[in-house]
């Protein structure tokens, strides 16, 4: 295999006295869709945030491309956060080349890139008109353009289908396909089960800040003795808590 | 450099597209413009509505027990005293409707300084025209003895005093002095009302639309809050130069339509003095005060859980930055009151206070810089306050962050 994109190392993260995640690590190779998965609180959001420079880890390494990820660094990074929104009261073409920018990319490139991307997913004619005038799923369309604007390396989505019509989930699925096949590499971060069994390579499942399953989507299923990762899920989140153990 | 440059045009723009930022621009000097012209347009019209009146009314009597009123004053204007009835019968005749008005001077007017109006109608013009009447007749009369017109009128109206004030021997420029370094508090309250509280908008609708996840991915926290505060001083420079060009499109057209321009109090364009500490002293309290207001508002906007309770909290400084204007006679003439002196070290009223005390030049020796260095370590603090509260509350969507936590390691 490729050296990984991302390597987390014995990572963990207390907030005021708070264990947020504790002694994690894991890796992420380009070219594969990497789930990360967990309930609600599990650490998932907070391991990303650390992962991108937002927080300032307690111990531990997260490095992308073998360095410390700062937000001036950030260019090759694609984000759609689970906490979704954009400027409502801004025009879809210039948030989105204002984000490219932010990225690091020209403006003209930014601008025509954008352009490219509304026409793909057939908002072209909204370039113009403000992000508050769009339904739901037009302006998520446009904040997973935000997110792939300038072909990134890696691309973080945080459950980036929630909300989404079964058209334009499954646009956002094909989207993804094609970037793995170009050789990003994608953390997806889901609670449907049946998108990891079609999308994911392998796979972390997060209980209480902690690893309980990491692997191949095959080596997880093995191990757990299940052909189902729904059933992986539920069976480790039904542990109690005290017979649990870290990967 | 380059992201701080796009964060800038990114707040820049998004400010001054709005159509209501144009339409507050203009509906403030026009609803102004509109007030000042109501005002002297209606008071003038009022003003000769009831000399028109008074010129009008002849069938007023008039009775003087007081013994102080001229009996050629009263023939100048036409009016004629009473002297056959006693005033309660003029009084039943001004009920009645045979006479419109009646005045009455009593025996003891020294002492009460009240004499009586009677009228036979409740129109308010008709007693504002009487008692002007009845207050002229009483003046001039008194002032008759006094001699010639021109003595009579400077009683009546005083004289300007022509001040000439010295300062380390040397002649100042008196009350001209004041209006180069004055102009810096009509500057701060106008960066005060549209500027800072646009600091408190851009991030709390950031934090509320929950967008501030996806910037802060790109953008350093510090690159962020810097760029806001440019991008909110370029609002502010674009909003003084459009209210200097309206003003001087008013003075230009004022010439050219041949208008007495008269500024107030005495003040004279040609005779305003730019002396450079003042106005150093002035720039410095501006820039200084802005920054540690703008610094609170990030901070209130980062730590509370919505646009609407940063609103809420942010009055607080809002009334802070006014309370010095309650104050402003002391602040004048009591420089070293221990009030005075608290107002100008404290936080809140600091730039307000140390703008008017630089405007009329009552900070002496070393406190203009006293004053400068105490303001510049509340500026650091409130923008160490506003960045450590954005990295803390940026992403606490729907929450407020703790005080505690903000002076947590």
């Amino acid at each position: 295999m490729h050296e990984p994109i991302v390597r987390v190392k014995n990572y963990s993260l207390t907030i005021g006295d708070k264990k947020i995640v504790e002694d994690l690590s894991f890796e992420v190779f380009p070219g594969e869709v990497f789930a990360l998965l967990g309930a609600n609180g599990s650490g998932k959001t907070s391991t990303i945030r650390s992962l991108l420079g937002i927080y300032d880890v307690t111990s531990g390494e997260l490095l992308v491309n073998g360095k410390k990820l700062t937000p001036e660094k950030a260019s090759t990074i694609g984000y759609l956060p689970e906490e979704r929104g954009l400027y409502t009261r801004a025009k879809v073409l210039d948030t989105m080349t204002y984000f490219g920018e932010l990225k690091g990319m020209a403006r003209n490139n930014a601008r025509r890139e954008s352009l490219a991307y509304l026409e793909r997913v057939d908002l072209a004619d909204k370039a113009n008109v403000k992000l508050k005038k769009l339904s739901g799923g037009q302006q998520q369309k446009v904040q997973l353009g935000v997110a792939i604007l300038g072909n990134p390396k890696l691309l973080i989505l945080d459950e980036p289908t929630k909300g989404l019509d079964p058209v334009n989930r499954k646009l956002l699925l094909t989207i993804v396909d094609e970037l793995q096949k170009n050789g990003t590499a994608v953390i997806y971060i889901t609670h449907l089960m049946e998108e990891v069994e079609r999308l994911a390579d392998r796979l972390l499942i997060l209980k209480d800040g902690k690893a309980r399953a990491y692997g191949t989507v095959k080596a997880v299923k093995k191990e757990f003795g299940s052909e189902s990762i729904e059933d992986i899920f539920v069976s480790i989140y039904n542990e109690k808590s005290s017979e649990a153990t870290n990967v | 450099m380059s992201k701080l440059r796009s964060v800038i045009r990114h707040e820049y723009l998004t400010i001054v597209k709005q159509p209501s930022f144009w339409i507050v621009m203009i509906a403030i000097p026009t609803l102004l413009a509109a007030i000042i012209g109501l005002t002297y347009f209606g008071n003038k019209s009022s003003a000769e509505r009831i000399e028109e009146v008074a010129r009008e009314l002849k069938n007023v009597s008039i009775i003087d027990k007081s013994g102080l009123i001229n009996a050629a004053v009263v023939k100048q204007t036409e009016l004629q005293f009473s002297t056959d009835v006693s005033p309660e019968e003029a009084k039943e005749k001004v009920r009645q409707g045979s006479i419109d008005a009646l005045i009455v001077y009593p025996e003891n007017l020294a002492e009460s300084k009240t004499y009586q109006v009677y009228l036979s109608t409740n129109d308010f013009t008709k007693s504002s025209s009487v008692t002007s009447i009845a207050d002229n007749l009483l003046k001039t009369s008194l002032f008759i003895p006094l001699g010639s017109a021109e003595i009579i009128a400077l009683a009546q109206n005083g004289a300007t005093g022509d001040v000439t004030m010295f300062k380390d021997g040397e002649a100042t420029g008196g009350f001209n002095d004041y209006i180069a370094p004055g102009l810096f508090i009509v500057l701060f309250y106008i960066i005060f009302a549209f500027s800072v509280s646009y600091m408190l908008t851009s991030v709390s609708e950031e934090k509320e639309n929950r967008s501030m996840e996806m910037v802060l991915t790109y953008v350093n926290p510090r690159t962020l809050i810097v760029g806001k505060l440019l991008a909110v001083s370029l609002v502010t420079l674009t909003q003084v130069t459009f209210f200097l060009l309206l003003a001087l499109i008013g003075f230009f057209a004022m010439q050219q339509v041949g208008g007495d321009i008269t500024l107030p109090a005495g003040i004279s364009l040609d005779k305003i003095s730019f002396s450079p500490m003042p106005i150093f002293f002035g720039a410095a309290y501006l820039i200084v005060g802005f920054l540690m207001f703008a610094g609170f508002m990030i901070a209130t906007a980062a730590a509370a859980p919505s646009s609407k309770e940063a609103n809420n909290f942010s009055s607080v400084f809002f009334i802070g930055a006014f309370i010095p204007f309650y104050f402003l006679m002391p602040i004048v003439t009591d420089p070293d009151g221990i009030v005075v002196r608290f107002l100008t070290f404290f936080p809140l009223t600091s730039p307000v206070v140390a703008l008017i005390r630089n405007a009329v030049g009552n900070m002496e020796g070393i406190t203009p810089w006293l004053v400068l260095c105490t303001m510049t370590i509340f500026m650091l603090i409130s923008i160490w306050i506003a960045v450590k509260a954005f990295k803390l509350g940026a992403l606490e969507f729907g929450s407020a962050i703790k005080v505690s936590k903000l002076f947590r390691k």
